[in-house]
């Protein structure tokens, strides 16, 4: 069975949605993918970071465990999984960021806000459905999953 | 037979936060003479710096040992196993259906030097496992440690962590002069990797980074060479 590359990229605050990024990740994995995470640089002031319990800690602690999305990793997935908090409001400049890193064509799923999955198909890409009937982890685990067999499957 | 890989002949990248040499062709390293012996899939000797490490990432199907030889590295993983490992620890992890990863330097100050171990699992698709086990120093000193043994080979009891192989993997430091013998059994293969200071096996010298596959030898004689001897692991692989 050929690697196939997924890119998993998240937006997190206390640490939540980087556990759906994780699972889906580990999914990816399962399916014999090659994954990269990419962590969407914050953009809300140290004053508001500090307001929220939990966020400061997550955030130094994120921002040195991961990077933010870069043009090669749209050029490398072949698949990717977008994963955000899902009370975001879709126009937030976090949610304008993630989509600004995808590439049209590729195959998607979305963990997030419910419209989410619209906003990518918009950007061009192939949006995979998500499970139902699951927790929220295993469902990004299962999204991650699909994301990389769908896109081994795309290639042939 | 010994064959002796000089440390120099090995695949070598320096990031600046992370200086690797490769014992095994291992990510841009690529040399189909130097693909694994046996089992033995990955040796990475590793300098990683204060702060740096290896971001999230995934492993699937391997045995992955980390052997700190200097230094401290920090360890989190997808089964929620977060540590920070330093000398005289084994760390083995079964990535078997898959598990994703990651490992920093925790020290704002000190850089940390250790083994990558990969061994290829003989079944595919196991449960992830995450093994860790800490011991005495004077444990390894003069005489073998093992690190990691198969399922059902009493490795629990020795002290040392469980990989899905027919392989075996011990640490041992011999002072100047002190020396070991170890039997390898008829049909049986054993590779041997200088991790500091310098030794001798079956007389041959081996340095610092310096390894040696062995195959069809009955006997390993390993002792320790120079003024301050030297610590290395042995393999024994089917």
């Amino acid at each position: 069975m050929q690697d196939v590359n997924v890119v998993i990229v998240f937006y997190s605050r206390t640490g939540t949605t980087e556990k759906m990024a994780l699972a889906a990740a580990v999914g990816a994995v399962q399916a014999k993918a090659n994954i990269r995470l990419r962590r969407i640089p914050e953009t809300a002031s140290d004053e508001t970071i500090a307001s929220v319990p939990g966020w400061k800690e997550n955030h130094d602690r994120m921002s040195w465990e991961y990077i933010a999305p870069r043009e090669a990793d749209a050029a490398w997935a072949e698949g990717l999984v977008v994963a955000i908090p899902g009370w975001m409001n879709l126009s937030s400049p976090e949610v304008k960021r993630c989509l600004d890193t995808l590439t049209e064509g590729k195959i998607a799923a979305a963990i997030g806000p419910e419209g989410l999955d619209r906003a990518l198909m918009a950007a061009g890409l192939i949006v995979e459905p998500l499970a139902t009937g699951v927790d929220a982890a295993e469902c990004a685990r299962l999204a991650g999953f699909r994301v990389a067999e769908a896109a081994r499957a795309a290639r042939r | 037979m010994i064959t002796i890989r000089k440390a120099n002949d090995r695949g070598h990248a320096d990031h600046g936060w992370l200086n690797t040499w490769h014992t095994f062709s291992f990510a841009s390293y690529f040399d189909p003479a130097h693909m694994g012996f046996r089992s033995l899939r990955v040796i990475n000797d590793d300098r990683v710096a204060p702060g740096k490490g290896f971001g999230a990432h995934g492993h699937r199907d391997m045995e992955i040992i980390s052997y700190v030889l200097e230094g401290s590295l920090a360890h989190k993983d997808s089964m929620g196993e977060s540590h920070i490992i330093g000398p005289n620890t084994i760390q083995a992890m079964s990535a078997g259906t898959g598990i994703v990863h990651s490992e920093f330097n925790p020290s704002p100050k000190e850089p940390v030097h250790f083994l990558q171990i990969w061994i290829e699992p003989a079944v595919e698709d196991v449960k992830p496992s995450y093994h860790q086990l800490s011991f005495e120093p004077q444990e390894k000193r003069g005489k073998l440690r093992m690190l990691a043994a198969p399922y059902g080979d009493g490795a629990e009891a020795n002290g040392a962590a469980l990989i899905h192989q027919d392989a075996r993997v011990w640490a041992s430091e011999l002072g100047a002069g002190e020396s070991l013998t170890q039997t390898i059994a008829p049909g049986r293969f054993g590779y041997v990797q200088v991790a500091r200071g310098n030794v001798l096996l079956n007389g041959q010298k081996l340095g610092e980074g310096d390894g040696a596959s062995i195959s069809a030898e009955s006997a390993l004689t390993l002792a320790g060479e120079g003024s301050d001897g030297g610590e290395f692991i042995l393999f024994d692989l089917a």
